[in-house]
């Protein structure tokens, strides 16, 4: 019986020693090679904290900061990964509610961790990777992990304002794993293309299809997404089988025209998730590669990435909407009513996720935490936790799931989930910006912010280059006299959806 | 120039594409930025950017840009 993805690692790095695990676009990785580094990694942080405590990390896009996830592990911790992209601020919110007492990082991001608000250790990755492996330590730490055991902590945005620690265990991360490897049919002989961030839910599959199944990963250099040419020729050079893209990226190569230089000849398969997939750009994929396998996945980073999938065999057309399926293995899904009453097939409901891919929880955050995670209010027998995914869904007569948007205000955009609330909190800290209101444009994935004050949309715009991941910067801004209400003084989003061109 | 300028500013009043000459190389520019820029850009100038103009030579810098607009709208 496997006790944490530590297993796993033991098994592949056996069986494929010298096989390469994780290339980028400089260097290599071995099998053999990559599991002595997280052995080397986990003796010298078990040597300085014990097990069970978060280590920071903070490296860049290649192949050894998967090796420094993973040398946590091993030292009986788990891991909270870190986009050194990202601002200071932000990176300052995280290390605020992680609390880690060592941060590791690659020799790049140094200058970096030093320069932020972190009063533990930095310790740096080249420093330590020669360490000799300590066998007997390792195993002690390797026997004070079980399943249930957090694996990682992965932040995604807050309305408060505040960023949100989603805590994985290593019991869900491989429950996730096998079910989408099944669907997928992921084996040792696929190379995947990562495109995610690193530090971002959607590289998990990336990550742990080599360490759980001996497949071999490429981590495609970001600049290649913006010439989609470059990027298939990538595809093809590193003969890659498998692609786990966030709908945002595969919507690239088809709408700057990729196909018509070339296209991916190794491809296989193409799972894809984060948003709804506009069809008009999957019919691109589908009229040039028909071969291929094309999965569609819904579903929370609190359900450890996904929890539903459908294969698309029907030839799409622009005007196809697809639907998010049925569940993965060991995921159940179900539909509540607003008064937690169940909602009848053929009617539109809540999606709730249960089973052992739930997220033990937000980081630090028990009144977050108690208010999405709740009992079953369908069951008063026993203790079964779900989670409400803010999500509306639909299942048809053949019980299959369909999508229908938020109950609130939390938006997908480029792939990442987004409160509009975040963004207005962040707004409002701007000098000369006195109210606002954001919005999502679908139609043309802009995001908008509307707001009163003097300050310049420039000013703005800085403000949040320098504060907020790119992808949380408002597009188009509207400066206006006044906001529009609504007569109970709410403002008016309607109206200003009116100003959307 | 003027109006390509304009277009670079509002898409992005961060960057310095008056100086910037590795906006692409250096990943200053992301994939986002650029299908942003190519639409607009079509608009504009009334042009029909094709996947074989989408090399880094051609985004690098706002004088690169403007060389690529120029030709094209010589065809």
């Amino acid at each position: 019986m496997e006790t944490s993805i530590l297993n796993r690692l033991d098994r592949t790095a056996a069986a494929y020693a010298d096989k390469v695990m994780f290339k980028d676009e400089h260097d290599s990785i071995t099998f053999g090679a990559f599991n002595q580094l997280t052995k080397a990694v986990g003796t010298y942080l078990a040597r300085k904290i014990p097990a069970g405590q978060p280590v920071a990390v903070m490296s860049g896009r290649h192949i050894l900061t998967p090796s420094c996830f993973l040398g946590a592990v091993r030292a009986g911790c788990f891991y909270a990964p870190m986009d050194g992209d990202m601002p200071e601020t932000r990176l300052n919110q995280i290390i605020g509610v992680i609390q880690a007492k060592f941060m590791l990082v690659d020799k790049a991001h140094y200058e970096a961790a030093k320069g932020l608000d972190f009063d533990g250790e930095i310790i740096v990755f080249e420093d330590i990777k020669d360490t000799e492996p300590d066998e007997e330590l390792l195993a002690a730490r390797a026997a004070t992990l079980i399943c249930t055991s957090p694996l990682y902590v992965i932040f995604t945005s807050g309305s408060t304002g505040v960023p949100k620690g989603v805590i994985t265990a290593h019991q869900s991360l491989m429950t996730y794993i096998d079910s989408v490897a099944k669907v997928l049919n992921i084996n040792d002989t696929d190379v995947l293309g990562n495109q995610s961030p690193l530090d971002y839910i959607a590289a998990v599959r990336d990550m742990y299809f080599p360490i759980s199944f001996g497949a071999s990963t490429y981590i495609i250099p970001k600049n290649e997404f913006a010439v989609p040419t470059t990027l298939f020729e990538t595809l093809n050079r590193e003969k890659i089988t498998a692609l786990c893209w966030s709908v945002a990226g595969v919507e690239l190569p088809a709408k700057l025209g990729a196909f018509d230089v070339a296209k991916p000849e190794y491809l296989k398969k193409l799972c894809f998730s984060g948003s709804v997939m506009p069809c008009k750009y999957l019919k691109i994929w589908q009229e040039h590669l028909p071969d291929v396998l094309y999965v569609n996945q819904y579903g929370p980073t609190e359900a450890t990435a996904s929890c539903t999938y459908y294969v698309v065999e029907e030839k799409v057309t622009d005007e196809t909407v697809l639907p998010i399926g049925k569940p993965y293995d060991n995921y159940r899904v179900m539909l509540l009513n607003n008064d937690n009453t169940p909602t009848p097939d053929g009617e539109t409901g809540e999606i709730c996720v249960s089973g052992p891919i739930l997220a033990l929880g937000y980081y630090g955050n028990h009144e977050q935490t108690d208010k999405s995670f709740m009992q079953n209010p369908l069951n008063d027998k026993y203790r079964e936790l779900i989670y409400k995914t803010g999500d509306l869904g639909s299942f048809d007569k053949d019980g299959v799931l369909h999508f229908h948007g938020r109950k609130d205000r939390q938006i997908k955009h480029l792939g990442h989930r987004i409160e509009l609330g975040e963004i207005e909190e962040t707004a409002k800290k701007i000098a000369g910006v006195t109210d606002c209101c954001s919005l999502y444009y679908k139609d043309k994935a802009t995001l908008y912010l509307f707001y009163t004050g003097d300050a310049t949309s420039k000013d703005i715009v800085l403000y949040f280059r320098q504060n907020m991941p790119a992808f949380m910067v408002p597009r188009k801004l509207i400066n206006l006299e006044k906001l529009p209400t609504l007569p109970n003084g709410k403002t008016d989003m309607q109206t200003l959806k009116g100003y959307f061109k | 120039m003027n109006e390509l300028m304009e277009i670079l500013q509002e898409l992005r009043p961060d960057v310095d594409f008056e100086n910037e000459t590795q906006l692409i190389t250096n990943g200053v520019l992301d994939s986002f930025d650029i299908v942003a820029l190519v639409g607009e850009l079509n608009d504009e100038f009334d042009i029909e950017i094709k996947p074989n103009n989408l090399v880094p030579e051609n985004f690098n810098s706002a004088k690169a840009m403007m060389a690529m607009i120029e030709k094209l709208q010589d065809e």
